[in-house]
């Protein structure tokens, strides 16, 4: 059996290994790229719906709540999950650009993707996070100040509310900086390669 | 824009025919998984289609096409990395890894691929664009035109790579013996 360790035999076993060839027609690939374009929409469409469902219920809290500081908090909330929703919205249609696939090269390209992703997970408390949190104080607060009978300690179950939506979004911005953190690594990385260029 | 859709059709028409081989190949460098190295063809050729309507022309067709399959790898594998725990290595970390090797009575040229593929598919991006290139018989100006690099470092990249290549071949020889 001959050997096949040289350089150029590992190339002639690369390049002649066999494949299995994909045919589609222009039918087909016009057909799965407007499908991919449906996915990217119905995703963002799910999105919508689902904050528009915890709108309407807000909505319905705030009708139905009592005292003034009850209802600016579901207001509050209304408009910061509108206001995720825009970011959303405005993050998710800046991205497609096909050209790009064949303009950047491959580092550029790869840098590109890891500086958005890390973008989106450093800022993602400004906008994820931030815009629920005063509709959130106040709601409890509120909660808390109209006492209400079926509550024992209000005071205390606002307490351990906040305290314990503040240790879940205090997690989260955590996790999120340590992943931007591991992204920014692999920037540098690339970095330190282009500045061989 | 009808005029402009069939140049974009006809140049797709031509660049799947000619490279659709080596983009097969750029699927399986980076994706092992026989399903989702599917997709991942197909994601290549619908951006490679899509994409064609902004070729300027200023590069090849192929430099086009190595770029957009990687470009569409790339992504792939970060999206996939969010569910996989694989640890991506450069150049330099990959000789001190365990070889992966096949069972006994697989041949020797099935052996040598899945070897390739198993040292490709564990490279950092940079790093596993340069040693497909070097695989496919690039030179290094077009690796770079590719990659982005400097002559100089996919120079540096090549010699590393073929460093890595013969001592694991080697090693793996010795030890089929």
């Amino acid at each position: 059996m001959a050997n096949e360790s040289s350089p150029s035999d590992m190339r002639n076993v690369w390049q002649s290994q066999r494949t299995e060839g994909i045919h589609m027609s222009m039918e087909e690939i016009r057909g799965r790229a407007r499908k991919f374009q449906k996915r990217i929409h119905w995703r963002n469409g799910r999105e919508y719906v689902a904050a528009l469902a915890v709108s309407v219920y807000f909505g319905f809290e705030l009708w139905r709540a009592h005292g003034l500081m009850t209802q600016v908090g579901f207001g509050l909330l209304i408009a910061g999950l509108a206001y995720m929703v825009w970011q959303l919205h405005r993050r998710g249609s800046a991205r497609d650009v096909p050209a790009e696939l064949g303009l950047a090269n491959g580092v550029d390209f790869y840098r590109r993707e890891l500086a958005r992703q890390r973008d989106l997970v450093r800022s993602a408390w400004s906008w994820y996070i931030a815009p629920v949190v005063p509709g959130l104080l106040l709601v409890t607060a509120g909660f808390a100040r109209t006492n209400p009978r079926h509550v024992q300690h209000p005071v205390l179950s606002m307490c351990l509310f906040d305290a314990f939506a503040a240790v879940f979004f205090l997690l989260i911005w955590q996790l999120n900086r340590s992943g931007a953190r591991r992204l920014q690594k692999r920037i540098d990385e690339l970095d330190a390669l282009q500045g061989l260029r | 824009m009808a005029a402009s859709t069939s140049a974009q059709d006809n140049l797709y028409r031509e660049a799947a025919a000619t490279y659709g081989a080596a983009m097969e190949r750029v699927a399986r460098a980076y994706e092992a998984d026989p399903e989702s190295r599917r997709d991942l063809l197909q994601d290549i050729h619908i951006g490679l289609w899509r994409s064609l309507e902004g070729f300027n022309g200023l590069c090849s067709l192929r430099t086009w096409v190595y770029r957009v399959a990687h470009n569409v790898a790339v992504s792939h594998v970060s999206r996939e990395r969010r569910h996989r725990s694989q640890v991506l290595v450069g150049l330099e970390e990959i000789e001190l890894l365990p070889d992966a090797k096949e069972g006994e009575g697989a041949s020797q040229r099935r052996d040598t691929l899945a070897r390739l593929l198993g040292l490709i598919q564990a490279l950092k991006p940079p790093d596993r664009q340069v040693m497909f290139a070097y695989l496919e018989g690039m030179d290094a100006a077009e690796i770079g035109e590719i990659t982005g690099l400097s002559a100089v470092n996919v120079a540096t990249k090549v010699h590393r790579i073929k460093r890595v290549l013969a001592r694991r071949f080697e090693e793996g020889e010795r030890d089929g013996k």
